[in-house]
């Protein structure tokens, strides 16, 4: 143990003396993170229509009716969802919206005169500027519904029978009532009288007298997050997925560096058993990406206000993270036996995986099938339990996938890399 | 001790070592000599378990080498300083002792006592602290040398430890072997410096295209295959050069002819025996 220990420390010392090397563990990660990271402080997100959930929690043909009307309307991303589902899947950041439509919904769209129809929205707050939209989306198609109601006296005439029945049965014979029900005989005609006056074309007159056709409760939902609060937690969450990319290519460089400058020659020579040397390699890896990594995140956390949701999930995600990619440098120690080679391959197989990952445009940017094909990468692995823990606000269990994913792949690759890699000094 | 066993080493058609005996005996320094590509690295390589005879064995200690699994009692007994230098260049010389020192079991005090020594053996206690890639060639030269030894082998392989350095470092390298054998170590020396060897070798072994074309104490080697020594003479003519096993004969022959004003006489050497085994012709 004490001489993988050894050489270990050697290894982590030579790749802190290297400067290279030393860029591209720390600096290179770095400027990006500030310099991603202030680009999308500055830039203003906004998708072509905006992606709400929506919960029909009426379930009538009234509500069906006014959700078609939303449909129709464009601007609105609609995802139906199930309500025990709903706060889950917008607090994951899948949706920016939360919209539920209460029990009632129908029942007051077809009876204005009684009951305005509520809606709930659960929005996060940097989401503000979508919230707005969707209100007006959500106002104009209430609108809608009602003008469609008040320009048809059929509808008008049931409705008004029902209240009629309800007058009689419940108010007992006044005066009071029987100038209600004077009214309610009147309401039909209102379309009738408006053509007359010659209002038709002005829309709004139909609702006047009635208030707001929607009553809209909206409430924050503080986990609720499609992207971070702060961009820095994209960027500095890639930063770190980059500092493991040079750290796993420096590695795998250094095995190769071992035997051209003949080294390799000397620990061969040494009482040491190859095991011990992949321990080493491993370890040193190991050490060097966790520090490296949670450097940048206390950083990020320290001087860019970057408010992790767990710091415990945060140390786990950072551990699985470097074991990943521990294992992928003995693959790539393998596939390059010299040192250009081995920088060649590395930074070959790295960087269009990083892009599928979202190492470069930030996952939660880029479109779905991408994220899909994503899967592939070990990448994107990453940086889901990175931001799972950084900004995500992921669960323990929702933490196990991810991390699962990223210790197989690093198990899998470190002993296909140990049982491939040749220890040869020539 | 050291033994080859009618070894023989292939790479490809090529027989880089072509069935090698030999056999070290205690606290002697083991001349390699030959030319470029004459398989003296691959021998060494062999000897340390780095290669696998094709046929034949390498012993040390009497014990069958085990290249893999490794036998590390066996590593602990003997130092490899390999032909081209095997540092870290980025940590200083202090450290690359120490990290082998590490490996090689050492701890604490004793290998930190090791460490110095092992300065004080190169020379490279001034030095010590600085980062290898800042040393002189002559330096590298050196501190290659020492951690060879860290650990206090008994069998020391040096694979042309002079490569490459002035002749102040050269003869700083002399001395550290001379001090080597003087405590007892076995040392194997791989060179094609004729003179290396004639200083240090108690016994050398000529090898050349992977076979042993020679083996014995240099005085035998010069008179087994030295052949005439030469006799040079100046006269009122000039200068001229004379091949003869008899110098005092041959000078009074000359002189009854005419007044002989200087003479000098070189006698047969390792590079004549050398190039009589080995030939004139170009190696690689
Ligand atoms: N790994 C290898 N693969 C193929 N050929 C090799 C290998 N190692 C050595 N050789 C060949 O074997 C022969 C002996 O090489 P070796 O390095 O042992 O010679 P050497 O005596 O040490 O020469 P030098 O004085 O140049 O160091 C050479 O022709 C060399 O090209
Ligand atoms: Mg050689």
């Amino acid at each position: 143990m004490n001489k993988i220990v050894a050489m270990a420390a050697k290894d982590i010392h030579i790749l802190f003396r290297d400067k290279l090397g030393f860029f591209f563990t720390i600096f290179f990660p770095l400027m990006m993170a500030i310099f991603f990271g202030a680009m999308f402080a500055g830039l203003s997100r906004g998708p072509a229509s905006i992606p709400i959930a929506l919960v029909d929690a009426d379930r009538t043909a009234g509500s069906a009716r006014f959700v078609g009307r939303l449909e129709a309307a464009g601007g609105l991303a609609i995802e139906r969802i199930p309500g025990d589902q709903a706060l889950e899947q917008v607090r994951r950041g899948q949706t920016a919206v939360l919209v539920t439509l209460r029990p009632g919904f129908g029942a007051a769209l077809d009876n204005p005169f009684v009951a305005t129809p509520e809606v709930e929205m659960s929005v996060d707050p940097t989401q503000f500027a979508a919230a707005g939209m969707v209100r007006g989306v959500l106002l104009e198609a209430a609108g809608a519904e009602l003008q469609a109601f008040m320009s048809d006296p059929s509808r008008m005439s049931v409705t008004n029978e029902q209240n009629r029945r309800l007058i009689e049965e419940f108010s007992p014979p006044s005066e009071a009532r029987d100038d209600l029900l004077n009214v309610l005989d009147q309401i039909p005609r209102i379309p009738v009288l408006i053509d007359e006056a010659g209002l038709g074309s002005v829309t709004t007159g139909a609702t006047g007298g009635f208030g707001p056709p929607l009553e809209i409760e909206q409430t924050q939902v503080q986990a609720q997050r499609r992207g971070p609060t702060n961009s820095y937690a994209t960027s500095f969450a890639q930063a770190m997925l980059w500092t493991l990319i040079g750290g796993s290519v420096s590695f795998s460089m250094s095995i190769a560096i071992e035997r051209s400058r003949g080294t390799l020659m000397r620990l061969l020579v040494a009482p040491i058993t190859a095991r011990q040397l992949l321990a080493a390699k491993g370890l040193a890896c190991l050490g060097a990406t966790l520090f490296t990594s949670s450097a940048l995140i206390t950083l990020g956390i320290t001087v860019f206000g970057v408010t992790p949701t767990s710091y415990p999930l945060l140390a786990l995600a950072l551990l699985c993270g470097s074991i990943c990619f521990c294992g992928i440098m003995m693959v790539l120690s393998v596939i390059g036996r010299t040192e250009q080679a081995a920088a060649g391959v590395g930074w070959g197989i790295a960087l269009p995986f990083t892009m599928l990952g979202g190492g470069m445009v930030p996952l939660f940017l880029m479109p779905e099938w991408m994220q899909t094909l994503g899967n592939i990468s070990p990448m994107k692995w990453t940086l889901i339990a990175y931001e799972g823990a950084i900004w995500r606000g992921f669960t323990l269990s929702e933490m196990l996938l991810p991390c699962a994913v990223l210790v197989a792949i690093g198990v899998l690759a470190f002993s296909i890399g140990a049982t491939r890699l040749r220890w040869d000094t020539g | 001790m050291l033994v080859f066993d009618h070894v023989s080493k292939c790479f490809g058609d090529l027989r880089a070592v072509d069935d090698l005996s030999f056999e070290l005996e205690a606290g002697e320094v083991f001349g390699l000599l030959g030319p470029n590509g004459a398989g003296k690295t691959t021998a060494i390589n062999m000897a340390v378990g780095l290669l696998e005879p094709d046929e034949g064995v390498v012993r040390f200690a009497d014990e069958a080498f085990d290249r893999n699994p490794r036998d590390a009692e066996n590593r602990r007994s003997l130092g490899l300083a390999p032909q081209s230098i095997a540092l870290y260049e980025q940590i200083s010389g202090a450290d690359n002792l120490r990290f082998f020192g590490r490996l090689h079991g050492l701890r604490g005090s004793d290998l930190e006592e090791r460490v110095a020594a092992c300065l004080d053996f190169a020379d490279l206690v001034d030095v010590g602290k600085k980062v290898v890639s800042k040393y002189s060639g002559g330096m590298q030269r050196r501190l290659n040398l020492a951690v060879a030894i860290i650990h206090d082998p008994e069998l020391v392989l040096l694979d042309e430890p002079t490569v490459g350095v002035d002749p102040q470092s050269r003869n700083a390298i002399f001395e550290r072997v001379e001090q080597l054998r003087d405590e007892g170590k076995q040392v194997v020396y791989t060179t094609h410096y004729m003179e290396e060897a004639q200083r240090l070798c108690d016994r050398v072994a000529i090898l050349d295209r992977g076979r042993l074309m020679a083996l014995d104490t240099v005085p035998a080697l010069i008179t087994a295959h030295g052949g005439p020594g030469n006799l040079v003479v100046r006269t009122g003519d000039g200068e001229s050069r004379h091949e003869t096993t008899d110098p005092l004969g041959t000078l009074a022959e000359l002189q009854a002819r005419q007044a002989v004003d200087h003479f000098q006489y070189l006698p047969p050497d390792l590079e004549t025996v050398f190039l009589n085994l080995t030939g004139r012709a170009l190696r690689d």
